[in-house]
């Protein structure tokens, strides 16, 4: 409820709905022009689109305006701002596409608005920690069950259920950040700083270097254990690097040893190299990332394409819709940076860069506000994700790591992506909303199930007085 | 944790850093190499499959075009956009032809920008006008399709060129070589196909591919005297009443080897006489008698040793065959030159051009074919506007040239041939290039060059016939490329509008 009580998140909210606006503004700017470069013409259906942009954004900032109001001003105008320049690429390359995910951008921003009235209370999810690993667990299995699963560009990761097909991995990380975050933070919450070191057992030692306690061991070999199902039985290089950076920065974050950091990353390398050796869908992948060239007619096409698609935007890019993106076999998917680079030139693809890099920097300020451990843990799992994916698959376009097909967190066409991400999000907020109540910067309200509650207990109370 | 967390971030601002760096490397750093990549064809890509604007004659016929591919009739098409010649090889030496593998060539090259609507002006246009994506422009010639298809129907059966302009301005009004070649043909998307095309052409000793009229020289034989007569009368050397002997030898300086007339005759007489029988030895012995310097200086100002500066590229260099000092150690050579043997080579634009001179009062314009470049939205981006290239004469020297080329219709060597339609007076030079280039065989290359009317001249014509085979080595300039340079004027005369 907009409450005079609270300078600080009122302040916030009218920042939100000042750049979400304007998040608005360059998305139906770009489709404009996106539309006049490619057929010359406004594009048929103008109003709707303007009225169907503005009413999301709308309905999103009112949503946390009502159910999250202290929460971060930042990440829902950023997130705005990817989406839309996304949604223009897409709908500059495909029509059909861009329909699809107009469909798919009504049911995130659906997810985000329910995800942030079911969460009221991030610690909530703590609860529910062994239900998520099931679920998390669950999901990243689920392509592998037969019949349901199956492969589509290389990687069985998809599942399909009657109209729709969606991949399950999407979601997963996102219920495994958060068993990783309730875990880590079980244990860890214990420990302070004069206690120095657990509970129990003396830790062993190599020298200086702490050496992580048995029990451990557990989370790290169940992370690498998970990977490397995906890497191997799903063909999915990118998701196993993602998960695995994932739970290991955790485990470094919780117990502050640099020495989970070295051995996560020693069993990453280890995992690599005997991948490397054993599959040959992995030597490809290197291959083609050290030397494209010599591969152009086959496997390094679709790469040096995307750097010829680069190379053709330039500094400022062709203009929208003046380029030549769809020459990048699945430029609408792995390959939308390329496109952006095209049309939008160094100028565009750096203010994507920029993005999510101011993206990371608000969920990584609301992981250092957070003032309990799972809420930071929860929360800078959450951003890595983000931070690690979109780097994974930009990386991978621009040749500084091999190439893994996965999706441009809120850019890329892709439905379970998009839902998941704005999932994601309603979670940040929904942590950096709490961390702002505790801080007293806004008033802690009653929340809306709350009220509900409290309206049927007085309800209750009054029949029995009644009767 | 929250060190841990500070640390993170700083870990993904390196990241994120290599990244921007690695993206800046693809952009910026090494860009250039990517876009000129062979293996990028992005630029082709995007060409055809973007319009391109047209190419029309004066008289409006469109020559170069471009057509929408229907997606239904050629459901494997490569591109959007297909470029047709209508007229085939009609203007395939002007136009030159755009292709996807070989690049463009003539207009198609040097006019892209404005066909392709990259010129300043239409960049204007289309900020004005957001909605106006087809920004091609139309480049107007100033040659006349009507006019080209009588030029290609008199040589037909021939090799040579022929080249029709307005002496007063430089407008090309046709120009038309044979052999040539059907662009349409290299335009084929086919790459393989239009290789194979483009290899047999090159193979062709007769050289299609090359506008010979404008890309090729060719020795003038006695067209040349004009030049020759003209200096002489500049410096005063000649007059109306210089008389030579007559005779049928003459030995130059420093040699024992005799200069003959044509065909051996006996030949001499005042100055009409000798011009319009074309006897050689007076031209030796004017060519001696004005000397090195003065020859040089004198075809130099006729523009020989320079590219005709037309509008077109490639343009060969008519030469006199050598410098001033080449020719004071062979005083032979330069009379040989002095009746256009020997080394002298002038490509037939040039011709006309030098045609044209005599024909506007000594003045040699800037030869042009395109008139006007227009913009989509019909504003004219620019109209050529008539400049002189040279003045290699007075306009008195021009005054007897032309009384001396009409007694050449009149009474010599084009007296056969040269008779207009309407009794309209034309005034020429006939010349005979007599080629030593085998002992067995003599060809010769027969030359005509003129304008008419000869009291206020409209066309100027220039037509040269290779000898390649008995006939036309067997004949003269007169007898066979008088008759084109007939038709060629008469057509012109009736089909150009006098203004």
């Amino acid at each position: 409820m907009p409450n005079a009580t609270s300078p600080i998140a009122n302040a916030r909210r009218r920042s939100e709905l000042l750049l979400v606006l304007l998040a608005g503004v360059i998305t139906v700017a770009a489709y404009v022009l996106a539309s006049l470069g490619k057929n010359a013409s406004i594009p048929a259906g103008l109003g709707p689109f303007l009225a169907f942009v503005v009413a999301l954004l709308l309905v999103a900032h009112v949503a946390v305006r009502f159910l999250a109001r202290g929460a971060d001003a930042l990440m829902l105008p950023l997130v705005a701002l990817l989406h839309g320049i996304g949604f223009v690429m897409i709908s500059r390359l495909s029509d059909r596409l861009a329909r699809l995910q107009a469909t798919w951008t009504l049911v995130a921003i659906a997810a985000f608005v329910v995800t942030l009235l079911v969460v009221e209370r991030v610690g909530d999810l703590r609860r529910y920690r062994y239900t998520t690993l099931a679920v998390g667990v669950g999901l990243l299995l689920l392509p592998l069950v037969p019949s349901l699963g199956f492969t589509s560009g290389g990687a069985r990761i998809w599942v399909n259920l009657g109209p729709i097909n969606f991949q399950p991995g999407e979601f997963a990380k996102i219920a495994l950040a958060v068993f990783f975050a309730a875990y880590l933070a079980e244990y860890f919450t214990t420990k302070t700083k004069e206690e120095g070191t657990l509970i129990g057992a003396e830790p062993w030692r190599i020298g200086k270097l702490v050496l992580p306690e048995a029990q451990h061991f557990v989370p790290v070999m169940l992370a690498w254990g998970a990977s490397v199902v995906v890497m191997v039985f799903e063909k999915d290089l990118g998701s196993s690097l993602l998960f695995f950076t994932l739970f290991v920065v955790l485990l470094w974050i919780a117990t502050e040893r640099t020495s989970y950091l070295l051995v996560g990353f020693g069993l990453f390398a280890v995992g690599a190299v005997i991948a490397y050796n054993v599959f040959g869908h992995v030597q490809t992948r290197v291959s083609i990332w050290l030397d494209p060239w010599s591969q152009y007619e086959s496997r390094g096409y679709q790469p040096i394409q995307a750097l010829f698609s680069l190379a053709e935007g330039g500094l400022t890019g062709t203009g929208l819709g003046l380029g030549d993106p769809a020459a990048v076999p699945a430029a609408h998917n792995d390959f939308i940076f390329a496109a952006i680079g095209e049309e939008l030139g160094l100028l565009g693809s750096v203010a994507v860069l920029s993005a999510y890099v101011l993206l990371i920097g608000g969920g990584l300020r609301t992981a250092l506000r957070a003032d309990r451990a799972f809420d930071k843990l929860l929360a800078t799992g959450l951003t890595t994700i983000i931070g690690v994916q979109a780097f994974i698959i930009i990386g991978g376009v621009v040749r500084v790591v091999p190439l893994t097909g996965v999706t441009l967190p809120f850019v890329s066409y892709g439905g379970s992506s998009l839902v998941a991400n704005y999932v994601l999000l309603a979670l940040l907020l929904r942590i950096s909303d709490t961390t702002s109540r505790r801080l007293h910067e806004t008033t802690d309200t009653a929340s809306v199930w709350e009220r509900l509650e409290a309206w049927r207990a007085r309800r209750a109370s009054k029949k029995t007085e009644a009767a | 944790m929250n060190i841990r967390i500070r640390h993170l971030t700083m870990a993904f601002v390196v990241l994120y850093a290599v990244l921007f760096l690695q993206v800046n490397r693809w952009q910026f750093l090494q860009r250039d190499a990517l876009v000129d990549d062979p293996r990028n064809n992005r630029v082709t890509v995007r060409q055809f499959n973007s319009p391109r604007g047209r190419i029309v004659t004066a008289d409006g016929d469109v020559v170069a075009r471009t057509v929408k591919i229907d997606p239904k009739k050629r459901p494997n098409a490569r591109f959007q956009y297909q470029r047709e010649y209508p007229d085939g090889e009609l203007f395939a030496h002007v136009t030159g032809y755009y292709t996807v593998a070989f690049g463009a060539t003539q207009l198609e090259r040097t006019e892209n920008d404005v066909l392709t609507g990259k010129t300043g002006q239409q960049q204007v246009q289309g900020v004005d006008d957001l909605f106006t994506r087809d920004l091609t422009g139309t480049v107007e010639l100033t040659l006349r399709s009507d006019l080209q298809k009588v030029t290609q129907q008199a040589l037909k059966g021939r090799v040579g060129s022929a080249v029709v302009m307005d002496p007063r301005t430089g407008a090309v009004l046709a120009m038309y070589s044979n052999p040539t070649f059907d662009p349409n043909l290299v335009a084929s998307h086919d790459t393989g196909e239009a290789n194979d095309v483009l290899m047999k052409l090159q193979a062709d000793k007769e050289k299609p591919l090359l506008a010979n009229a404008y890309q090729e020289r060719y020795m003038p034989g006695s067209t040349f005297k004009v030049l020759t007569t003209a200096i002489a009368f500049e410096t005063g050397a000649l007059t109306n009443l210089s008389n030579y002997p007559v005779t049928n030898k003459w030995v130059p300086p420093n040699t024992d080897n005799p200069i003959q007339n044509y065909g051996k005759k006996t030949c001499g007489g005042d100055l009409a006489e000798v011009f319009s029988r074309s006897c050689n030895i007076p031209f030796a012995q004017t060519a001696v008698a004005l000397g090195p310097d003065t020859m040089v200086n004198g075809v130099n100002a006729f523009g020989l040793e320079e590219a005709v500066p037309i509008d077109l590229p490639g343009a060969a260099t008519s030469t006199f065959g050598g410098d001033s000092d080449y020719f004071k150690d062979s005083l032979a050579l330069l009379a040989i030159h002095g009746f256009g043997q020997g080394g002298v080579q002038l490509t037939p634009l040039h011709m006309a051009t030098i045609a044209s001179s005599v024909a506007n009062g000594g003045v040699m314009m800037k030869p042009y074919v395109v008139q006007r470049r227009v913009a989509s939205d019909n504003t004219v981006i620019s109209d050529t506007q008539a400049q002189p290239w040279k003045t290699p004469m007075t306009a008195a020297t021009a005054r007897t040239l032309t009384s001396l080329m009409e007694g050449v219709v009149r009474e010599g060597t084009a007296a056969c041939c040269m008779q207009l339609k309407n009794g309209v007076k034309a005034a020429a030079k006939t010349g005979t290039a007599q080629l030593f280039d085998d002992p067995k065989k003599q060809r010769s290359h027969a030359w005509i060059m003129g304008f008419a009317p000869a009291e206020q001249p409209r066309v100027a014509v220039a037509v040269m016939l290779k000898g390649v085979n008995e006939e036309i080595s067997a004949g003269t300039g007169g007898k066979l490329a008088g008759p084109v340079a007939k038709r060629l004027l008469d057509a012109a005369l009736s089909l150009v509008p006098s203004g």
